[in-house]
């Protein structure tokens, strides 16, 4: 019992059923009785378990009487339990197979082509960008340094167009892999672009805390001579021949990008889109994250608000009416917070005249709204209430009278099964014994767990001492409950006034007991 | 042994694997029905799942990569195609991908050589593949599954994989017995079968002390159930104005107001329906008369609300307020409805002597009141036609029959002749030759005197529901252990020694709630045993005339002529 709290038994205990008998004498009796008879135990757990189950059942049917919440959750249960037949057992997840690992294997089989060759080609820019000399001359020694070019003899048409080169389509080449096309098939890579490829944190410098796209972050200002086409870079037509005899001068001016082929770039481009859309939150998300956080701490609050209400609303002293009002006014506040959120997602771009959000988007905020609103439709507008001040008094005092004469019931059943139980103990008939222990196999269960859980089994020392170690017991106890309401920790004074509650009574009931014999 | 839970428990499992997040549920048309049979919209709002998308839609290519993506799909190979399209341009950020039954290996490559954007996260088979219409109960949404009294390839194939899934998300790896002299029972046994051993890794689950069964029965055994007119809940409404993945049209009733045009009846969501699904059409009337009482008393209690104390209380009973005002009215307008049905066409009557001549043998003087009710004018023609149906499949053998003169009479009513023939064809797919049961108890003499002993002693109480299918019986014996194994042999070797707790029942040719209501009745009076029923479908007798038409297609009547025609 050395995890109940620190709980010590004292006494003349039996080492089977940790019951204290009192004196020498009784406890040898009894514990040859175990011995004897295993079956004793048994049937005294029984009788345990059935006051405890009687008080149970009694403490259902007042909360069902004064808690509207319970009442609807009982009968809803109970209703559930028409229509399921008794015989449905609870149960568990149905079998599945896994093929997650197959599939990524097969995956990356497939994928690690490509990936070694971005890999290679991202490990080439950043071995370009490294120091790469802004001299053009010594600049283009260097980008040959890093990655050979394909000998110009080799090519004699533009493998992309399939043109002839000549004077006025001169050969490039591909920076990254070396290859060869001519001007108008290149594709070009700005250096900051580069950068921020190799570099994740210089991206984030360049384009702030905003996301911007790849198109967006080719400002014209990086690319030595303007395009019209943004995104690709390609010039047009009409300027082609000037363009290559500027490329020389280009060169001299120092090239504020890469020349790429169209396959690098290609696979340049579909690693940044994945890398972009990983990390990509458009302020939906945002919001919506926003609004999940909310639920989380509202469903958080409501369970232990619940908590509180039903105990005061049933007369116990386990919390007080202050501290539950503080609850509810934070809920409250939590739910005007999801209603605004969640309406504000609902209307969200709608006022945007050039793209207001269309289809599957619009639909979904609006979702979102109708989920926001049952959920505090059915979580929080149906709070119960709380009594006042006056009606909790009354309710304690009313709680404090039925727990009493529950208890003188109890007692006198108790007393009255314990005299049966010994009777029968008397005639010493096990035939009897086998129907009892049949009768009743969910009894036995039940008084199994109760005990376990509650530490309902130990009937502990009677002292004629005023320094009764149970009620030093309960005034530790009562300290504990004080700190924890100081500081604010409701779950755990919810365990110690259980805890405390149970000991009352434990006492309360050995008081009876020496007083009557 | 609950589909229900089986199939939610899944559908749980999909959206919390994924974690927090807006999520998009994309589906195929009958994973669809799947998991709206189960889970409520609202239930679903709370699971974070806001879209639901169809695979097979086609729509405009609109790409949120903010949402997470669940795809629950049959593995078809068309779902595989569409799946390994939309994985090549994915539309949303991340894709958790379960298949509701097994998968070849092939197609998961496929899959994997689509994902270039390495956008998937899982792929698993989660098998819910099947509807789950109650806890006991499921169906495959398979309207003639037969042709020409033979299976028909495609819908044995999904008979096969709905059954395995069941086994699988119940985890019961069964002993499988099968209707003697059924061949379509037999080949969809042999499937299931082929199924489990080749899958053998798949159906190992801890062993229970007593072996599960699955039963395949016929429904050519027992074709006058599902021609019955029915008086409980569920039933009734399937009857009179069809059930469809629980939701049932009242676009036909005049004067129906805009929201009630399709209600839904599930007892997952609705309180009211749960409570009253097996209940007798009169105690439902009473009961709708104290939710009327009890509702208005609220509404009453709410109309005066003057002070601010008033309105909150209002606000606060809200959600109950709206709640069981939504149950009244759908209530109300089916019950409603259900019972103009009932005086318009003189079903009382018509119940009456359809449960007497399926459950007595009083031939002259049924034949009377059968030609009766044909020259009633108030009687509808179906009703009319399945009088005779029933007269004939009874009285087949009898020495005295006179079906051609009803037949005739029925022509004389003008009853259209696909119909009169359809009691041709009834007889042939449901007649004597076709039966290995004695389902009139008319064969033994001496199970016929126990059986009416027995009927004298518990008395009949409600001439309406006089009739117990033939499935309660065959169960019954089943689980005394006494089912006949030259009826219902087992196939292959093992043999459950000891009688059966947990038994799943599939009736090839479709079940009906009637069957459903008995198999609810053996579940909650015999404890330990636990019995899940399924069928192709789930039949009225309107379905049940498209499934016989169906499987008589291009089959010579043998056992039947039409003398007159």
């Amino acid at each position: 019992m050395a995890e109940g709290g620190g709980e010590i038994l004292e006494g003349f205990l039996c080492p089977i059923c940790k019951v204290d008998l009192g004196t020498a004498v009784q406890l040898h009796a009894h514990f040859q009785e175990h011995t004897e008879d295993q079956d004793v135990l048994k049937s005294l757990k029984d009788l345990l378990g059935k006051a405890k189950k009687k008080i149970l059942k009694l403490d259902e049917e007042i909360f069902s009487t004064e808690c509207e919440e319970q009442a609807r959750a009982s009968s809803a249960s109970h209703l559930m339990s028409s229509y399921n037949p008794v015989n449905f057992e609870p149960q568990e997840i149905g079998a599945t197979r896994n093929y997650t690992s197959s599939f990524r294997a097969l995956r990356n089989s497939r994928m690690e082509r490509y990936a070694a060759e971005t890999n290679k080609l991202l490990i080439r820019l950043d071995k370009l960008l490294v120091d790469l000399p802004t001299d053009p001359v010594k600049r283009k020694a260097y980008e040959q340094a890093v990655v050979p070019w394909i000998d110009d003899r080799d090519v004699k048409l533009c493998p992309t167009c399939a043109k002839h080169f000549h004077v006025a389509r001169r050969k490039h080449h591909c920076r990254l892999c070396g290859a060869i096309m001519c001007h108008d098939c290149t594709q070009f890579l700005p250096l900051s672009l580069a950068k921020k490829m190799t570099n994740p944190a210089f991206g984030h410098q360049e384009s702030g805390s905003t996301r911007i796209s790849i198109a967006a972050s080719f400002s014209p200002g990086a690319v030595s001579l303007p395009t019209p086409n943004l995104g690709l870079l390609r010039r047009s037509n009409s300027s082609t021949s000037l363009n290559s005899v500027l490329s020389l001068v280009d060169t001299i001016t120092g090239e504020q990008h890469f020349r790429l082929c169209i396959h690098c770039k290609q696979l340049l481009d579909t690693h940044e889109k994945l890398k972009e859309s990983r990390t990509l939150k458009p302020i939906i998300s945002q919001f919506y994250e926003r609004l999940r956080s909310y639920q989380m701490e509202a469903d958080q609050l409501a369970v232990m608000y619940n908590n509180m209400c039903q105990s005061l609303n049933c007369g116990e002293s386990t919390y007080n009416l202050m501290n539950a009002q503080v609850v509810r006014v934070k809920l409250l506040k939590l739910a005007e917070s999801i209603d605004s959120l969640s309406n504000k997602i609902a209307i969200l771009g709608t006022k945007d005249v050039e793209n207001p959000p269309r289809g599957k988007s619009l639909q979904l905020q609006h979702m979102i709204r109708t989920a926001a609103t049952s959920y505090l439709r059915e979580q929080l507008v149906a709070l119960p209430t709380l009594p006042t001040e006056a009606q909790l008094k009354a309710l304690q005092n009313q709680r404090r009278q039925e727990v009493s004469a529950r208890i003188q019931q109890e007692k006198q059943l108790a007393a009255l099964e314990a005299h049966q139980a010994e009777m029968q103990r008397k005639r010493d008939s096990p035939q009897r014994k086998d129907i009892h222990r049949s009768s009743s196999p969910g009894q036995h269960k039940s008084a199994d767990q109760v005990m376990s859980d509650t530490g309902w089994g130990p009937e502990a020392a009677q002292m004629f001492d005023s320094e009764d170690p149970m009620i030093q017991q309960m005034n530790i106890i009562r300290n504990y409950i004080k700190q924890a309401r100081a500081a604010h920790k409701y779950d755990e004074v919810a365990t110690l006034e259980q805890n405390l509650k149970e000991l009352k009574e434990e006492y309360w009931r050995q008081q009876q007991v020496c007083d009557e014999p | 042994m609950n589909v229900v839970a089986a199939v939610k428990m899944y559908v749980t499992r999909m959206a919390e694997d994924s974690g927090p997040g807006m999520k998009v549920l994309l589906m195929d048309k009958q994973t669809t029905s799947i998991v709206s049979m189960v889970y409520g919209q609202s239930e679903i709002l709370q699971k974070e799942v806001y879209l639901f998308e169809r695979i097979d839609s086609g729509g405009q290519h609109e790409s949120m990569k903010h949402l997470k993506c669940i795809t629950f799909l049959r593995p078809t190979k068309e779902n595989v195609a569409l799946l390994s399209r939309e994985l090549r341009y994915p539309r949303y950020g991340v894709y958790y991908i379960y298949f509701s039954n097994i998968i070849a290996k092939a197609d998961i490559k496929t899959l994997a050589e689509s994902d270039e954007q390495e956008v998937v996260r899982e792929v698993q088979e989660f098998y819910g593949d099947y509807l789950a219409v109650s806890p006991h109960l499921f169906s495959l949404n398979i309207t003639a599954c037969a042709q020409g009294l033979a299976w028909n390839h495609a819908h044995q194939q999904r008979s096969v994989q709905g059954i395995t899934a069941v086994l699988l998300s119940l985890k019961k790896c069964p002993f499988i017995r099968y209707q003697n002299n059924s061949e379509m029972a037999k080949r969809l046994a042999e499937k299931i079968r082929e199924v489990l051993s080749k899958e053998a890794s798949l159906f190992e689950f801890r062993q229970t002390e007593v072996s599960p069964l699955l039963l395949i029965l016929d429904r050519r055994d027992d074709p006058v159930t599902p021609l019955l007119n029915q008086w409980t809940y569920q039933a009734m409404v399937h009857e009179l104005l069809t059930i469809t993945n629980n939701r049932v049209s009242l676009s036909e009733v005049p004067g129906i107001s805009k929201d009630l045009k399709e209600v839904v009846l599930s007892a997952e969501q609705d309180e009211f329906y749960a409570n009253n699904l097996y209940s007798n059409f009169g105690e439902i009337g009473q009961t709708i008369k104290e939710l009327m009482e009890e509702f208005q008393k609220k509404a009453k209690s709410h109309q005066k609300v003057e002070s601010i104390a008033d309105m909150k209380t209002f606000v606060e009973t809200y959600p109950q307020f709206q709640k069981m005002s939504g149950t009244v009215s759908k209530h109300v307008t089916v019950v409603g409805e259900l019972s103009s049905l009932v005086t318009r066409h003189h079903l009382l009557e018509v119940s009456e002597l359809e449960q007497e001549i399926a459950c007595q043998n009083e031939h002259s003087q049924q034949l009377q009141r059968i030609r009766k009710l044909i020259g009633n004018s108030k009687v509808r023609d179906n009703d009319a036609g399945r009088l005779v149906m029933l007269y004939a499949l009874h009285y087949e053998k009898h020495t005295n029959n006179d079906i051609v003169g009803l037949v005739d009479a029925l022509k004389q009513r003008g009853v259209p002749e696909r119909f009169t023939k359809l009691i041709y064809s009834v007889m042939e797919y449901g007649g004597t030759h076709a039966r290995q049961s004695d389902l009139f108890g008319t064969q033994d003499a001496v199970v016929k005197i126990t059986k009416t002993f027995f009927k004298g002693l518990s008395g009949v109480e409600n001439v309406y529901t006089q009739h117990n299918p033939l499935i309660k019986e065959t169960l019954e014996e089943l689980i005394k252990g006494k089912l006949k194994e030259s009826s219902f042999p087992y196939l292959g070797n093992g043999q459950l020694a000891r009688r059966p707790q947990d038994v799943i029942v599939f009736m090839v040719g479709g079940t009906t709630y009637e069957e459903a209501l008995a198999v609810h009745q053996l579940n909650k009076n015999n404890f330990g045993v636990r019995i899940v029923l399924g069928g192709t479908t789930i039949h009225n007798s309107g379905s049940f005339f498209e499934e016989v038409q169906q499987a008589m297609q291009g089959v010579t009547r043998r056992h039947m002529r039409t003398r007159n025609s």
